[in-house]
């Protein structure tokens, strides 16, 4: 049997919908859970208070991130924004303490920035005035935070 | 005519579900996921080509869904909007996982290679060749050869010229008639 053309193909394919994949999980539990939670189970006050915390945490670190890459600082100044960053992280972590987290694999992903965020700094102990080093730092530093705002508080884009 | 007439029941059954679910019933919405959430999660696979973030993303298109259905007017057919809001969902996904030295460092996300793409299980032939493909020929080549988009919408989407728009489009498919052809 010869093998149809490449646009047979294609047209076959696409029209098949008994071949369509079809996800290896249960997609609806986290749906369901998803469309419950957003309805207000917090004050919209307390919820206004997160949510402002959480942005100007994410903006703080944008600034910073930005004085990094501008000013390449010493070690010294490198240490105090870590720690700095650190301490945001901490109190986002414990702000979103009793608050459910919308998917189940976040601290593996935010495990993953931590190892991305240790690898870079054993690199500046090496080469401490990389710029790009120390803007690759900066942004791992504020995925983390983007990452615990984003899985506590999902912010829907626009449909 | 037969098929026709099966389309326009389904059709009449999905109008009947969305509008219920307009009513804030969360059975037919339920229901209107488990009709549709296959396409769905099949749209998001290809644009993604990883099954855990297509699935993921298909999760967030349900839950916009959710919140947004009183936009949908019934202005277009019910699968035209929700596969329009699955790309819309699924690109914007895909610009925010990237991690952190891809937003650093702009390059083109490769596609997977051939092993990669077997392993990925269920997939048909064409879309175990789309998975392979670099990023942006992938995401091109989806949205215009399956999807429909016309290359003026596709570059508005993913922020490039037109012109690239269709390099793209061109460079996918020779590299998937070129894989079909070697297989």
């Amino acid at each position: 049997m010869t093998k149809p053309s490449f646009d047979e193909f294609m047209h076959t394919a696409l029209n098949d919908e008994q071949s369509q994949p079809k996800p290896q999980r249960d997609l609806w539990q986290g749906v369901e859970r998803a469309i419950n939670q957003a309805q207000p189970m917090q004050s919209p006050k307390q919820n206004n208070w997160q949510k402002l915390s959480g942005i100007a945490a994410c903006t703080i670190a944008g600034l910073l991130a930005w004085q990094v890459i501008m000013n390449q600082p010493k070690q010294d100044s490198l240490a105090n924004i870590s720690a700095f960053f650190e301490q945001q992280k901490q109190s986002l972590l414990v702000q979103y303490e009793t608050q459910p987290a919308l998917t189940s694999d976040w601290q593996t992903q935010l495990q993953e920035l931590e190892q991305a965020e240790q690898a870079i700094k054993l690199s500046l102990k090496q080469d401490p005035e990389n710029a790009a080093l120390l803007k690759m730092l900066a942004q791992v530093y504020q995925q983390q935070l983007d990452l615990i705002n984003k899985v506590h508080q999902p912010r829907w884009q626009h449909i | 005519m037969i098929i026709n007439a099966k389309e326009a029941f389904t059709q009449e059954q999905t109008d009947a579900l969305v509008a219920r679910c307009q009513q804030g019933d969360q059975g037919a919405f339920r229901e209107l996921f488990e009709q549709h959430h296959r396409r769905v999660y099949a749209l998001c696979l290809r644009l993604l080509a990883d099954p855990a973030h297509a699935e993921d993303a298909c999760q967030e298109v349900f839950v916009q869904l959710w919140q947004k259905i009183d936009q949908f007017k019934g202005q277009s057919q019910f699968t035209t909007w929700l596969h329009s809001v699955t790309s819309n969902i699924a690109i914007s996904y895909l610009r925010k996982q990237k991690n952190w030295l891809q937003k650093v460092v702009s390059f083109e996300q490769s596609g997977l290679d051939e092993q990669g793409a077997e392993q990925l299980g269920e997939l048909n032939g064409l879309d175990k060749l789309i998975v392979r493909l670099p990023e942006r020929a992938r995401l091109v080549f989806v949205l215009h050869a399956v999807e429909g988009y016309r290359h003026e919408e596709i570059a508005n989407m993913l922020n490039m010229a037109v012109g690239s728009s269709k390099s793209q489009y061109h460079r996918a498919r020779n590299l998937l008639q070129e894989w079909y052809n070697n297989d």
